[in-house]
This record gives C-alpha cells, structure tokens and sequence, in this order.
C-alpha cells in the first residue's frame, strides 16, 4: 500500500474518517481521565458498545438491502420482557433464551412479510410493528419491570476473566455476519437488492426472500440486544430499549452504510458503535451533562456524513 | 421562405463520439402540421428536445418568428411559445386539473391566496377551446384516462400561449376513437395558426393530417415533401435506405430436425401482448422486431416467467416453464433486460459481481471469490471488456463495457436459450460489432438466441428467423432467407 493509496482510503472510505475519530476520542481520553484505561471502565465501555453493536449488525444488513427497520428498539423491551416472564414461569432460563431471540425474529419475519407481500413501505411497515411491539411489552407486564437474574440474565451481566460476555458476543456474531455479508451468495445478494432491486430480480435474484431475510435477522439480533440489556440491569424493564433505533440507526450510518442501499461494510458499523459508545462513556468520565452527550452524538453524525459527501462529490465531479 | 414561424439551419449534435444529427434543416410555418418520422435513433427526440430548448445544440442556428434566437433552456422555449408534449405525460397526478393548467402561475390576487374559483372559471374555458368542456377542472388529473389527460396537456399549452406544438407519438396509447377526437383538436388548432410538428409511426395518422412529411435517417433529413407527393412506399425507403451495411452474416441454417428448445403456443398476457406462437430450435436465433410500443419486452418477460401468462402454453424439453426470474435462470435461461441503467447494472457493486450475480443464484450459499474473479478475467479477454480490473465499481464504466459486463453475466450462467432485450441499444459501432460476432459463435456451438431490436438491419443481418410484432400482435413468422426490409416494416405497420 502506497501513501498515495492510503490517502485515497481516508478519503473515500466512511469508515475511516470515523475510525480516525474513533482513535482521536480514544486517546484524548486517555489523556483528559485517569479512569479512562482502567479494566472496569474499559469493561464498561464495551458493554455499552456491545447492545448497539450487536443490533447495530442487523440493522446494517437491512439498510444495505434498502430498507430500515424502525422496530428494534420496541423489540429490545418486548424480548427483554418476554424473556424474564417465560423463564419465571417454565423455571426454564433456556427458554427464557429461546423466547426472547423467538419473539424479536418473529416480529423481524412479520415485518419482512408486510414489506414484501403487501409492499408497505418498510419505514411505515416497522414504525407500526415498533408501537405494536411496545404496546405488547406493557400489555403483558402491565407496565411493571419484570426481576430477570437468573442465569439467562448471566448473558448480559456475566464477565469471563475481565472481558463481559455480551462483548464476546459481539465479537463473535461480527465475525459471522461479515463472513455471511461478504462469502455468502445470501449476503452478497442483500448488496444487490439494495444496490438495484429491479436488476437484481432480472439478474434472478429472489428479492422477496433477501427482504425477508434481513428483517428476519436484524428482529432476531434486537431479540437477543433486549435479552442482554435486561440481563444487564437484571431486571427486565417494558421501557427498556426506548430510542434505541436512533442510537443503532446513528452507528450504522456512522459505519459507511448508504442509507440509500448497496453499500456499506460489517465492520464499520462496528467502528460505528465504538465510536458512539465512547463518546457516551466520555461524557461521564468528563462530568459533563448527559444533555451534552445526546447533542454531540448528533454533530457527530452530521459531520461524519457531511465530510463524506463533500469527499465523495468531488471524486464524482 | 420569410413567413417561416421556426427556420433551422444545420443542426448538429453529438453526445461523446457519436454524431446524431449531421446538419439538419427544418423549416415550419404557422398554421402548418408537419409529421416527423424516422426509425427508432434516426435523430427525432433529439431534434426536437433541441427545439425545446432542453438540449444544447453542438452547431447550427434556429430563427424563430424571423430574429436568430437560442434558447438556453426549456423555460426560455416555454415562454416563447414553443410547447413540448412528450410521449410520457407530465401531469402531476396529484394535483387537480386546473393546478396542472395553470402550474407555476396560479394568479393570486391581492392576499397571495388563490382564487379557486376564478382558476376554475379559466379551466373550463381552455378545456372547452379543446373539445373537453366535460372535464372537471377540480378532479385529480391522474384520475382522468390516458386520453384525457393527454388534451389536458394541450389545454395547459393553449394557456401558455403556444405557437409551436412538438406532440411525441400523441396517439401511441389512445384508442381509435380518441385518437380521431385529438386530431379534431389539431385541426382546430391549425386553422387557429399554431405550428404542429408530429411524430408518429403511425402512417395512417401521419396521411390524415399533416401538410408535409420529414423523414430523418441516421441524423440527416432524408424526405421533406408535401403530404400530397408521398406515398407509404416512400416514405418506408426514405426510413431504411442504410447507413452503413452490416457484414452479409451468414445466419446459420436450421435443420428441420434440430432439437426443440421452446415452444409457445398462443401465449398472451392480459392486454399488452399475444397471441403468440413459434418454435425455437437449437442453434436457432430468433430476431424480433416491432415499434417501440408493440410488446417486445413483454413478450420477452412472459417466457422468462417475469410477466405471468394470461394464456397459451410453452413448453420445453425438461419441462419447466418458470414462474419468476430466479427459476429462469436455474432452468437454463439467460435474459440481458432492455434499460441497461435501470434493469440491468448493479451499480455500486464491482465487475466481478455484476458477472456472477446470475450464475451465483445457482450455485451453493458459499462464495469462491476467486474463481469469481478468474470468471470475470475470461469474459473482459473474450468480449474485450476495458476497465481497471474485476474490483472497479461498474457504474464507472462507460455504456458500451457495462453492456458488454451484463452479456458476460448472460453467458456465464452457461443458458440454453439466451434472451437479448436491445442488446445494442447505446452502444456504439465496435461494441456493436464484437456482440454481434459473439451471438453468432454462441449460436453455432448450439445455444439457441431470442433477441429484439429496432433496428431492423441488425434484425436482418443476425436472425435466422424474424417475428414481427405490432400492437401486440405477431404479423409476421418467417424464416430470414430472402426476406427485405419492406416486408418486415409491412408487417411493423400492419393493422393486426
């Protein structure tokens, strides 16, 4: 790689703007806190890092495939919930598990299905599933947290040496979505449908399927995020998860992904989520108003974007 | 000719290399209805988009009403009173009829509110000037029919004053009878001394009301007579006489007994297409020509299982008749799509890609990206694709390699029959070349080709056999020995 190439990487490649940015926090924070690089924060940070990654993954897969799924922070409350009442009730953590990825798939398929084969319009489509998926969530608690601390809880809260297990989770479903996104026939074809749906179903590609795929995964990756969340907290909120989509929505754009489809990468998504989960952890270390936190994060976006699309306007002109 | 509305004097354009128009000269008065004909890419939208304003011209000058003028863009044409109603309406659906007449100026009074009942008042009054007093000027205009919004838009040209009107194939989508009701309209309009260029394919049309005929052939006028000197027969060998004659490729012969690929018996779909029937044979490439309008791509779409069959029956040797694209491809068939920027690139996605999609679809879920590249590498030496190398995005390819990338795509998934939907539409004359050579290797190593085309030389030269379509309809199945290019545009034009 020559620095010529380098440069022409920064400049073109999302991802890497970000990435730097993400480098710039890192060790300005390294500086500015002495708490910043102890194991318990670092284990901190990666929680944090971890739930919005996580769903973070699927949602970039639905954003490639041209869509966007609004649902997935309504799903975080909903499993979490379903989670704590099924293992409560069957004395079965197992099930708690099963029911709570079961739950956020089925909403993920239900809205692959709307999508497809009534062509709602998946924004309308998910903004719909994500007032259901709430609703349901009080309905069933009745708008009471749920405890949640048995050992389907230990996902979200357990650590193995120093490390969380929701962070290896992370790690290792990032490795497996970037191999489905980039060695899979199913993986390269959510590019194609998102990049030119009409030519991609010329080209004998079954659109339909792709849709309902990605949905499928990404309400399966919030399932899981919800049964971490809660596991986190032990104690299954209905609330809980409340505005996520923006933070899951905000990393996968701060990833590279084109909100217009086709393009993107797995792993920046995850530079993405990185960079939001410290710039929150910043803010506490810092002491400064969590009101902060929630404006910068917006800059941010606008920012990463904006440099990106002046970049790419005068590499098209 | 002084008394000349709109005088053009050598107008020249080109679009990269290729020159569409080579000096043409048009002349057209008041109160006068000149009929624009020519092939598919003769030069005519480009013309009179030049006209329009909507497109710059590369050389030439245009006097209109007696002062040299250029018109830098649409609006300047528009309020000049040069009125261009393209072959796709532009209403905007979703507004009412008189928003769309009066779009842009909607005469608010002194508030800067609009007076509803004051615009509705001038609706009514220009759409009684057209015949369409029965037309309510509050309705949506995407609620009216094709017809009518078609005499909406030339309401809404009277009420910018309009002294030239370009009307774009006006009839292509109307019913006999409503198009007789647009030309009753037209003749009103002349006798009022608007200037009326039309463009048809429709010679019947063009002999009922137009005073004089050009005839446009590869960018250069070729015919300009009055209507009462021309004959069909004139106007058809004003239209072909070639430009450049393509290689005599010897299209291969079929023996009677070759084996069956296809057959379709009596197929339609609800409306636009059929019945059609014909028998496709190893080795055999079938061309099929019609107008822009005639049903070729719906055809196409209906034995590649995109469109579903309303009627009549294929049948092939194993049996599948495909009931979506995905299964097509499986089963052995291979479709280039008409449109290559819409239907065809994957755009952001590399060369490598756009030549696997297809082949992957048939393959297992893990990908050998490698031998997807190597894939790629055999297709750019054999079709002499130029780019930098199987990563390269192919939106950053020029038209003719894209097209040439999406043939690659084709023939990797290794078909029996392969379906080619203006396979040279933009490309230019060395891409035509080389994709002509290939159909025919590919032909004589025994796969057997469906392709359409409008230029009815390419159809001669490659075919072995020739279907022609009109309306919808086949009028013409024949073996291409012997056959000229007046029996196939008899056969275009024919009133099936």
């Amino acid at each position: 790689m020559t620095a010529a190439t380098v440069v022409r990487f920064v400049r073109t490649r999302r991802e890497a703007t970000v990435l730097a940015m993400l480098i710039l926090v890192f060790i300005g924070l390294t500086f500015a806190s002495e708490f910043f690089l102890t194991g318990r924060n670092l284990s901190n940070v990666s929680r944090q890092i971890s739930v919005v990654g996580i769903v973070a993954l699927g949602q970039a897969l639905v954003i490639i495939a041209g869509g966007i799924d609004l649902s997935v922070g309504s799903v975080i409350g909903l499993s979490a919930v379903t989670s704590a009442i099924v293992s409560a009730t069957t004395g079965m953590p197992s099930l708690g598990i099963a029911g709570a990825i079961g739950i956020g798939m089925a909403i993920g398929f239900a809205n692959g299905v709307l999508i497809t084969k009534l062509r709602i319009n998946p924004f309308i489509t998910t903004l719909g599933t994500l007032s259901i998926a709430r609703g349901a969530a009080l309905l069933i608690t009745n708008g009471n947290p749920q405890r949640f601390d048995n050992w389907a809880a230990f996902l979200g809260y357990g650590k193995i040496g120093d490390v969380p297990v929701q962070f290896i989770l992370l790690v290792v479903l990032t490795i497996l979505v970037w191999l489905f996104a980039t060695r899979t026939r199913w993986g390269r074809n959510v590019y194609a449908v998102g990049d030119n749906a009409r030519a991609a179903r010329l080209a004998g590609i079954d659109v339909a399927r792709t849709r309902i795929l990605v949905f499928t995964v990404s309400g399966s990756l919030a399932g899981l995020g919800g049964l971490l969340l809660g596991g986190m907290l032990t104690n299954a909120n209905p609330n809980l998860g409340l505005g996520y989509e923006l933070d899951v929505i905000a990393a996968v754009i701060l990833g590279g992904v084109a909100l217009s489809g086709g393009r993107g990468s797995i792993g920046g998504v995850v530079i993405g989520a990185a960079l939001i989960g410290l710039l929150r952890n910043a803010f506490v270390l810092l002491n400064v108003s969590g009101y902060w936190q929630t404006i910068t994060i917006g800059l941010v976006v606008i920012l990463a974007v904006g440099a990106d699309s002046l970049n790419r306007r005068s590499e098209e002109d | 000719m002084t008394d000349c509305l709109l005088s053009a004097r050598g107008i020249a354009k080109s679009f990269d290399q290729n020159r569409v128009l080579h000096g043409v000269d048009f002349d057209i008065s008041a109160g006068q209805v000149v009929a624009l004909l020519g092939e598919n890419g003769a030069g005519k939208s480009t013309f009179v988009n030049i006209l329009s304003g909507a497109l710059p011209r590369d050389g030439g000058t245009i006097r209109w009403a007696g002062a040299e003028t250029v018109f830098r863009d649409t609006r300047a044409a528009l309020d000049a009173g040069i009125i261009h109603i393209h072959q796709e309406l532009s209403l905007i659906s979703s507004l009412s009829v008189m928003e769309n007449l009066f779009i842009g100026d909607y005469m608010t009074g002194k508030s800067g509110l609009i007076d509803r009942k004051a615009l509705a008042a001038k609706a009514r009054e220009l759409l009684a000037r057209v015949g369409a007093a029965h037309i309510d000027p509050r309705v949506e205009a995407g609620s009216l029919s094709t017809a009518e919004q078609q005499i909406v838009e030339i309401a809404k040209a009277l009420a910018r004053n309009a002294r030239l009107l370009i009307l774009d194939e006006p009839t292509a989508s109307l019913t006999p009878h409503e198009a007789e009701a647009l030309f009753a309209i037209v003749r009103d309009l002349r006798a009022n001394g608007v200037a009326i260029i039309f463009i048809s394919h429709r010679f019947d049309e063009v002999f009922m009301i137009s005073d004089r005929v050009v005839v446009l052939r590869d960018g250069r006028v070729v015919g300009d007579r009055p209507v009462a000197e021309t004959t069909r027969a004139g106007i058809i060998a004003d239209m072909t006489g070639r430009a450049f004659t393509f290689d005599a490729l010897d299209a291969p012969d079929i023996a009677a007994d070759a084996p069956i690929r296809l057959k379709a018996e009596a197929i339609a779909d609800k409306g636009r297409v059929g019945p059609v029937s014909f028998t496709l044979r190893k080795g055999e490439i079938l061309g099929i020509f019609g107008l822009v309008g005639a049903g070729r791509t719906e055809l196409l779409e209906l034995l590649c299982g995109i469109r579903p069959l309303a009627a009549g029956t294929i049948s092939r040797p194993d049996g599948v008749v495909p009931a979506n694209s995905t299964e097509a491809w499986r089963s052995g068939l291979a479709l280039l799509p008409e449109g290559r920027k819409t239907n065809g690139i994957l755009p952001s996605l590399s060369l490598a890609e756009n030549v696997a999609v297809a082949k992957r679809q048939k393959s297992g879920g893990i990908l050998d990206l490698g031998a997807e590249k190597s894939l790629f590498a055999k297709f750019r030496d054999a079709l002499g694709i130029v780019s930098e190398g199987p990563d390269q995005p192919i939106r950053r390819l020029s038209g003719g390699n894209q097209q040439k990338v999406i043939f690659a795509r084709c023939l990797a998934s290794e078909p029996d029959i392969l379906f080619l939907d203006e396979p040279t539409h933009g490309v230019d004359v060395r891409t035509k070349a080389d994709i002509y050579k290939q159909i025919q290797d590919l032909a004589k190593k025994g796969m057997s080709v469906i392709f359409v085309s409008s230029e009815l030389p390419e159809v001669l030269a490659l075919a072995s056999t020739v279907m022609v379509l009109s309306r919808g309809r086949q009028t013409l199945l024949a073996p291409n020995q012997g056959m000229t290019e007046n029996d196939v545009l008899t056969a275009a034009f024919a009133q099936a």
